[in-house]
């Protein structure tokens, strides 16, 4: 996004707030949106537009894992393969789900860019495992078969 | 209101809203902490704290306690243990502190803290004075369940700026760090990053860890989590002794421990002083001490034997300087002779200084204004300066403080944080400069004038404080003194009449409403402090306006009302004070005979000079036209190299003495190191010159001896001694892991004493004189201002190696909206050309400052700001040239 399209939006979004400190996590959120993730020019604008230093920026985006500040597919895999979703098999549903998308069993992000895999720490839906969040949206009972027809489909999408 | 609750079975009032941990602290009860600072906000993040609280059973249809049978009140026990350091206290509250369940709490937090810090205590910094050591011995287990093979591992030597290193294994991450640069340094450049086993703290700013207050942080860190690359792994804490002294970098007069080993400093700490410093310092003040050990020191007196200076005794060096001066005395008068001593000598100096010369010599040429001294002074203080008792640590809602043409973050650092402080506890912050500074962050109002108006500005809020009323129809002027105490006050209110707003507005670019709103805001406060500074300008009109301000207001003669001078050395007060200038005598009487100033005399009008800490041909860059010069110094500095005689001086930390501080406050200082070589104090030199000259009574044999005839001659200095500036205070230190972090010394804490000021006394009459203002300033064209800069180009401060990477180089800095005019960048170069001289430096595009404002710091290497402006000036005037140099 253009950081004159950002400074635009940001006008309405300071509108809702008594101070312009408090947009912080908005602003983020608008400058990590069209790319999946904040580089350090996105941290700078932030702190730049809200009049607080790159510290303090860098620190609220620490905190919360969903400001990603490497560069990530469009499309962000995430399977939980703790220790209950690997009693359903969500371990081994990983480690093939990165082999097919010709990653490493670590995952990573695909050649095309499209996707990035990872394992995460609970998605709160156990009892539903293999489950995997791409992007805002679950996908739960899982299998090699569903998840290649998602993948096929967001491939289509683009 | 007081409340009164239990704790281990004690009964302990204390004023409501006071937290556990304080009210316990009260009673000799010690609640361990970690994360609790009692000069920050409470946050309970380390848990070290936990006790267990009950609270009294209330009926809710009588509102009365509840009592049992037995008649004792019924206590309800909350179910979980309560952090000391966030609850404050409540009618009847009951605390445990000594249980066995207490015990286990912190055996519990301990473990935990410990499962992710090293053992490392042996070669840590922190080894001897570390609460977390300390409270580990007295409440952890001992033995831990975790294994030692899967402890937490993390960077050990991170540098969090060039001057601090993190060791991040260490850290328990308590916020204490982070807390002070948000809270009280008001440079948010620490964070926690990340969460749980991955947090850790970062600076992201440009430079790293950028504040001067970072040194700080390693004191109150509880922990040796952040050390000082100035101490780290120098010494252990039990190795040092400790020497009470106080900071000679600028006015404020910091209280500070000199910490040495095998004769040398290896730590600089502050001392806490309440009135002054609290418990802090500025990483100048910390750092900056290298110049005791500075292998430049001179040593051995030095004289001119056919053009070459040759080491001499001390008698041949003395002989021959009084030998000299008689010479020149009896040809050609003793007017023939002049002195210029620095405002960083102790007051015992600078007296003996000028007494040296108006008494022994017969010259009334004295002056102590070159340098950073030149092109700022003050005289109002003594009338109207805050009157003792003052406490900016105190000051909150109610006080108005305004702030005149300083930067207070460069020039005065701990100022800063007191008056910020103040701003954060309620006070009314008018901050009124010619750029934007630091403190606007903190201000209320922010006023900016343009340069040369500031006098203009004060007769603005002069006329709105004497001409208009408030809400309620009541006039703006304080009622105490005014008019009883005052005279001229009808004179004055028909001279700043015409000095409207609107008409102030034109002259200043400050929108009429702004100063009406000030000076509304400043008067309707209950006590109002006025802070001034070179920035303002140096006329005399300006301090008169700025008396009369005080005085009409009513904001003179109480505590916590007045004017303060940010003059720029650590004695310049005691300078003005103790006339080392050539129209006052000691004591702010003036002088029957004007002597010449320090221009006059270095441009030729006198033949012999006698400089004591001072540098006046380091600036001036002009020929030495001298018969004869004497040279006390340190180092071998410009003016030394051109001396006849070089006389070897030691440092503030081998000696003992005295300063007064910007607020008046004479401070005692105690000798922690030997001088070096033959070098000996000024005022021992001073006394022996005397002597050879054949003055009699000059048998000082130490500065106390001084220090007593100051106080029996000199009024302001009445029923002052050194026993009286060192009398032992009661703070509150003995459990010093609340303030200090766990400082191993055992510092005394003195206070120091005040000078009265005239407005407190009860029978003095305030005149309200009127002096016109100068010329209106120019409202086009550029101005040029040098401003004053923490890190500057001073001889002492060159000594810190540390510190080399902080020193501000040479460059002007532009405003972003001239810097695309002009079609500037970083880096290019700038000629700037005034009145015929002109220079070409690397631009810095600086958006602090407004468009028609271009800055070069004064007292930068090669001095280009007063080689441009001439040494006393702060800002140019019209006529000024910049412009892009052709090829860069």
């Amino acid at each position: 996004m253009t950081s004159q399209a950002f400074y635009e939006e940001l006008q309405g979004v300071l509108k809702k707030y008594p101070v312009k400190q408090s947009a912080v996590l908005e602003a983020l959120y608008i400058l990590q949106r069209d790319k999946n993730y904040l580089s350090d020019e996105d941290i700078h604008t932030a702190a730049e537009a809200l009049e607080m230093t790159v510290t303090e920026v860098q620190a609220i985006v620490g905190f919360y894992s969903l400001f990603r500040r490497q560069p990530t597919g469009k499309y962000l895999i995430q399977v939980c393969t703790d220790l209950p979703c690997a009693l359903r098999g969500a371990d081994a549903f990983y480690r093939r789900l990165c082999e097919r998308l010709g990653l490493p069993p670590e995952g990573g992000t695909t050649a095309d860019g499209l996707f990035t895999v990872e394992e995460v720490v609970c998605l709160a839906a156990c009892d539903r495992a293999p489950v995997a969040q791409i992007n805002l949206q679950y996908f739960e009972h899982l299998t090699d078969q569903a998840m290649d027809a998602v993948i096929a489909r967001l491939r289509e999408q683009g | 209101m007081d409340v009164t609750l239990t704790i281990d079975n004690r009964e302990v009032t204390v004023p409501a809203g006071t937290l556990i941990v304080e009210a316990a602290r009260r009673i000799g009860i010690e609640i361990p902490v970690f994360c609790y600072h009692p000069k920050m906000l409470p946050v309970g993040m380390c848990r070290m704290c936990l006790v267990t609280v009950g609270l009294p059973v209330v009926n809710r249809e009588t509102g009365r306690p509840e009592v049992d049978a037995a008649g004792q009140r019924v206590i309800r026990w909350l179910p979980k243990p309560v952090t000391a350091c966030t609850e404050p206290v409540s009618e009847g509250m009951v605390v445990i502190t000594d249980s066995a369940q207490v015990a286990a709490d912190r055996k519990g937090i301990l473990e935990f803290l410990l499962t992710s810090h090293p053992l490392d205590c042996p070669i840590c910094d922190k080894g001897g004075e570390c609460p977390l050591q300390d409270l580990t011995y007295r409440h952890s287990p001992g033995v831990s369940r975790f294994d030692i093979a899967s402890k937490y591992h993390a960077a050990k030597a991170y540098p969090l700026g060039d001057l601090i290193v993190l060791d991040r294994e260490r850290c328990i991450l308590c916020a204490r760090c982070t807390r002070f640069q948000q809270e009280i340094a008001d440079d948010p450049v620490l964070a926690i990053e990340n969460r749980g086993r991955d947090a850790m703290i970062v600076s992201y700013s440009e430079p790293a860890f950028n504040s001067h207050y970072s040194g700080n942080t390693t004191d109150i860190c509880p922990v040796g989590a952040l050390t000082t690359r100035d101490f780290r792994f120098h010494a252990r804490p039990w190795e040092l002794e400790h020497t009470a002294s106080v900071c000679n970098h600028c006015g404020v007069g910091c209280n500070i421990v000199l910490d040495t080993r095998l004769g040398r400093i290896v730590r600089v700490m502050p001392r806490q002083n309440e009135l002054v410093n609290e418990v802090w310092i500025c990483d100048k003040g910390r750092f900056a001490h290298h110049f005791h050990a500075s292998s430049q020191r001179l040593t051995v007196p030095l004289m001119r034997q056919g053009g070459r200076m040759v080491e001499v005794s001390w008698d041949e060096a003395l002989q021959h300087v009084a030998t000299r001066l008689r010479a020149i005395c009896e040809q050609h008068g003793a007017e023939a002779i002049g002195g210029i001593a620095g405002a960083r000598l102790p007051n015992e100096d600078l007296y003996l200084f000028q007494k040296l010369l108006r008494q022994v010599i017969g010259t009334p040429n004295v002056d102590y204004r070159v340098g950073l001294s030149a092109g700022f002074e003050d005289d109002i203080v003594a009338e109207v300066g805050v009157a003792c008792g003052t406490d900016l640590g105190r000051v909150g809602c109610g006080t108005a403080i305004l702030v005149l043409g300083s930067d207070l973050d460069e020039e005065a650092p701990i100022l800063y944080l007191r008056v910020a402080g103040a701003a954060r506890h309620g006070a009314t912050l008018i901050n009124a400069g010619g750029r934007a500074t630091k403190l606007d962050q903190r201000a209320t109002h922010v006023l900016r004038y343009r340069y040369g108006s500031a006098t203009h500005l004060v007769l603005g809020l002069l006329h709105v404080v004497l001409h208009e009323t408030n809400e309620q129809g009541r006039a703006l002027t304080g009622n105490e003194i005014v008019p009883g105490r005052v005279r001229g006050l009808a004179e004055l209110r028909a001279h700043v009449s015409e000095w409207t707003p609107e008409r102030v507005a034109t002259i200043s670019g400050v929108p009429a409403e702004a100063i009406r709103a000030a000076a509304h805001a400043f008067a309707a406060a209950q006590n109002g402090i006025i802070i001034y500074g070179g920035e303002a300008g140096n006329h005399p009109a300006l301090r008169r306006a700025i008396a009369n301000l005080a005085i009409v207001t009513g904001f003179v003669g109480r505590p916590n009302n007045g004017v303060i001078a940010v003059l720029a050395h650590a004695n310049s007060r005691g300078a003005e004070d103790l006339g080392i200038v050539p129209h006052r005598l000691p004591g702010y009487a003036p002088a029957e005979r004007h002597g010449l100033n320090a221009t006059e005399m270095v441009q030729g009008g006198v033949r012999a000079l006698l400089v004591a800490g001072a540098d006046p041909f380091a600036i001036s860059a002009r020929q030495v036209n001298l018969e004869f010069l004497v040279v006390q110094e340190l180092f071998m500095s410009a003016t030394a190299q051109q001396a006849d005689v070089v006389l070897p001086a030691v440092a503030p930390g081998e000696r003992s003495g005295s300063y007064t501080n910007l607020e008046r406050r004479v401070q005692y200082f105690h000798p922690a190191l030997l001088p070096p070589g033959m070098a000996r104090p000024d005022w021992s030199i001073l006394r022996h010159l005397a002597v050879l000259l054949g003055a009699g009574g000059w048998d000082y044999a130490t500065p106390a001896a001084v220090f007593e005839e100051m106080a029996r001659t000199i009024p302001l200095y009445a029923n002052m001694s050194y026993e009286r500036l060192t009398q032992p205070v009661e703070i509150s230190r003995h459990m010093a892991h609340y303030i200090y972090a766990g400082m191993s010394y055992q510092s005394e804490a003195y206070e120091g004493l005040q000078w009265p000021t005239l407005a407190e006394q009860a029978m003095h009459t305030f005149v309200l004189e009127w002096q016109a203002p100068p010329p209106d300033p120019p409202t086009r064209g550029v101005v040029l201002v040098a401003p004053r800069v923490l890190y500057d180009g001073g001889t002492l401060l060159g000594q810190t190696q540390l510190l080399a990477s902080h020193v501000v180089t040479s460059h002007v800095a532009v405003s972003p909206q001239d810097a695309a005019v002009w079609g500037l960048a970083d880096g290019q170069r700038v000629r700037v050309a005034v009145c015929a001289r002109e220079i070409a430096l690397p631009c810095r595009v600086n958006p602090a400052l407004p468009t028609g404002v271009i800055a070069i710091p004064r007292n930068l290497a090669n001095n280009v700001a007063e080689m441009l402006l001439g040494e006393g000036q702060l800002f140019s005037p019209a006529g000024l040239i910049v412009e892009k140099q052709q090829g860069s």
